[in-house]
């Protein structure tokens, strides 16, 4: 990798890692606050409930890559090189159509959550919510850069896999 | 079912099956069926949005994601393992007994296989194989089978995730996983015990009883985590997901302070793993909740009860059959899927035939974590295989006695829902049955 992909990398990790901290510390001070203040608060938890849904769309977007993500691939590893990009070539295809036939109506979902405000920290929800706006351009990119390897003929991502693809895998 | 639940099928399990990411497959065969049906398209997205953002008891995943994380990290898995070595490394079969007990301890700590077998897991193996003792294909396998027992005894994340889906109470579904996580262990030593005598393993270097004391007190704050998660949980003091954060908080603290194992760079790359765990589940989260949405309003469960109530099929017969296929599934399929996706379309038929939902919840998870090690999809195999190098087939030529074991554990829990549910009982559960 170049190293400023490389940077941005690791600048996009340290998003999630921050994401997930914030998370985890909102929730010890509304424990904290609760059980040894006596004095519970309103807003870690809604703190908490948004940070977990940043990380799930942010390191979904950004940090994992196609072969951390919950995958049955067995069959793709298993063809043969050629037959795999063609495996790839269609997945991809059909994921981006997909996301673009659903990426205006859901832009409008989530806009049109302007007027709502979240119940305690009164932030407008299409703040909160336009991470899934992110994540679909950001799928859409993800597939696309994809798409255009199968075309120009370089390895896949992943191509000899290191674990079968099961890190990052909780269950 | 209408055409468009069938194009949906059609489309997930194409797109599954070349390898797409489940969650990716997921929201492609919802945005088919709502064009099909013409539906808004941005419901999915809408359904996925609320659903990952109200739940309150999804904050458990997460933050059972990061404890199991730190404590990997830290020593606390290392001083757990001398611990069982002193305690029970001194009888046939010794190492392999060990393994179990401090899969059964560990488990009492984490909520998650993985975490487990990749954890204090690794250790281990590299104990048993290091003289050659133990062949690595056998101490592979009973790493993996013991392992299993993670997610069944409290806490649990794939218990967390059968709640959200059966609007269970995870109060009471941690608590009918302990008997029956005893006796997984329980099938689990007699088994190595048989195997011990049978290939005549050599007894291991014995532990002087007069250093139990140190070990004991080196190991005692970790020991320390499942008495204080379960008396969060049970003493009433806190939810289950606020003991998640306790867990996670505590192990910090422990590797932090106590052991003073971890460092700036270290914690950065705890915290990143758990990004990457809590996307990947939360996306798979996300996408069986409008899954389960369009399943709902296509009413499947609803019509497969009527079905099997017309087969006049029994609530015994049932349960084998259900588990039979989850069996066959896990096999293929994740756990996390299973859980998401295949068990809510059982869970009307269980509520017709009065099968008490904690009771299916706790063999339907058990079974689900027997699948982590059915080859020829076992992901347990594969991270220990990633973290040892030991080979596939060495393990899984190993695994068929453990395998069996646990199946044999399985089997008594379905007939015998009394072990399950008990303890919950104990403490004011009213079952559906019984």
């Amino acid at each position: 990798m170049k190293p400023i992909t490389t940077w941005l990398q690791n600048r996009a990790d340290d998003v999630g890692v921050i994401m997930l901290s914030v998370m985890f510390l909102a929730f010890v001070i509304q424990i904290t606050a609760r059980y040894v203040f006596n004095y519970p608060l309103g807003w870690t938890l809604e703190l908490c409930l948004t940070m977990w849904l940043w990380t799930v769309f942010w390191g979904a977007s950004f940090s994992l890559r196609n072969e951390e993500h919950v995958r049955f691939d067995m069959l793709y590893w298993h063809v043969s090189p050629k037959t795999r990009r063609w495996l790839a070539g269609v997945a991809a295809l059909v994921i981006i159509a997909v996301m673009i036939a659903a990426l205006p109506r859901t832009f409008d979902f989530v806009t049109f959550l302007k007027i709502k405000k979240s119940g305690t920290l009164r932030i407008p929800l299409m703040y909160i919510f336009s991470i899934y706006l992110i994540f679909m351009v950001a799928t859409i990119a993800i597939y696309a850069r994809g798409l255009l390897r199968v075309i120009r003929g370089e390895p896949l991502e992943g191509e000899a896999p290191l674990v079968n693809g099961v890190k990052g895998n909780a269950a | 079912m209408s055409l468009a639940f069938g194009a949906c099928l059609a489309t997930l399990f194409l797109l599954a099956a070349i390898g797409m990411p489940i969650a990716h497959a997921i929201i492609a065969a919802a945005v088919v069926y709502l064009a099909m049906v013409g539906q808004d398209l941005g419901l999915a997205g809408e359904q996925i949005i609320y659903g990952l953002y109200d739940s309150f008891v999804l904050l458990a995943v997460p933050l059972f994601i990061v404890a199991a994380n730190i404590m990997n990290a830290g020593s606390i898995s290392e001083r757990l393992l001398s611990f069982c070595v002193g305690v029970v490394g001194r009888f046939k079969g010794g190492l392999g007994h060990v393994n179990i007990v401090s899969s059964l301890i560990f488990s009492g700590m984490s909520g998650s296989a993985v975490a487990d077998a990749a954890g204090i897991g690794k250790v281990i193996i590299q104990m048993m194989t290091r003289d050659g003792r133990y062949s690595p294909g056998y101490a592979a396998a009973i790493t993996a089978a013991s392992a299993t027992i993670g997610p069944v005894i409290p806490p649990s994340i794939p218990m967390v995730i059968y709640a959200l889906v059966s609007d269970t109470s995870i109060g009471f579904l941690f608590l009918g996983g302990i008997l029956p996580g005893l006796l997984m262990g329980l099938m689990l030593m007699i088994m190595n015990i048989y195997l011990s005598h049978k290939r005549g393993f050599e007894a291991d270097a014995v532990v002087p009883i007069r250093e139990l004391p140190a070990l004991t007190v080196k190991a005692f704050p970790a020991l320390l985590m499942p008495v204080i998660l379960m008396w969060g949980i049970y003493g009433g003091v806190t939810t289950s997901t606020e003991a998640a954060a306790v867990a996670a908080a505590y192990a910090l603290i422990l590797a932090a302070v106590f052991y003073r194992t971890l460092s700036v760079a270290s914690l950065r790359a705890i915290m990143l793993e758990s990004v990457k765990s809590s996307a990947s589940v939360g996306l798979v989260i996300g996408g069986a909740l409008i899954l389960n949405y369009i399943v709902a309003s296509e009413n499947i469960p609803t019509l497969l009860a009527e079905v099997l109530q017309s087969l006049s099929v029994t609530p015994l017969v049932f349960l084998l059959g259900v588990n039979l296929l989850l069996l066959l599934l896990g096999c293929i399929l994740d756990a996390t899927t299973i859980i998401l996706v295949i068990i809510p379309l059982f869970l009307q038929a269980c509520r017709a035939m009065g099968i008490d939902l904690v009771h299916f919840g706790v063999v339907a998870v058990i079974n689900c974590m027997i699948g982590l090690i059915t080859p020829p999809y076992g992901i347990l195999l594969f991270v220990i295989n990633g973290t040892t190098g030991i080979k596939l087939a060495d393990m899984i030529r190993e695994i068929w006695p453990f395998l069996f074991a646990l199946l044999a554990a399985l089997l008594v829990l379905i007939l015998v829902p009394e072990i399950v549910l008990w303890l919950p009982m104990q403490f004011g559960y009213v079952p559906a049955s019984l």
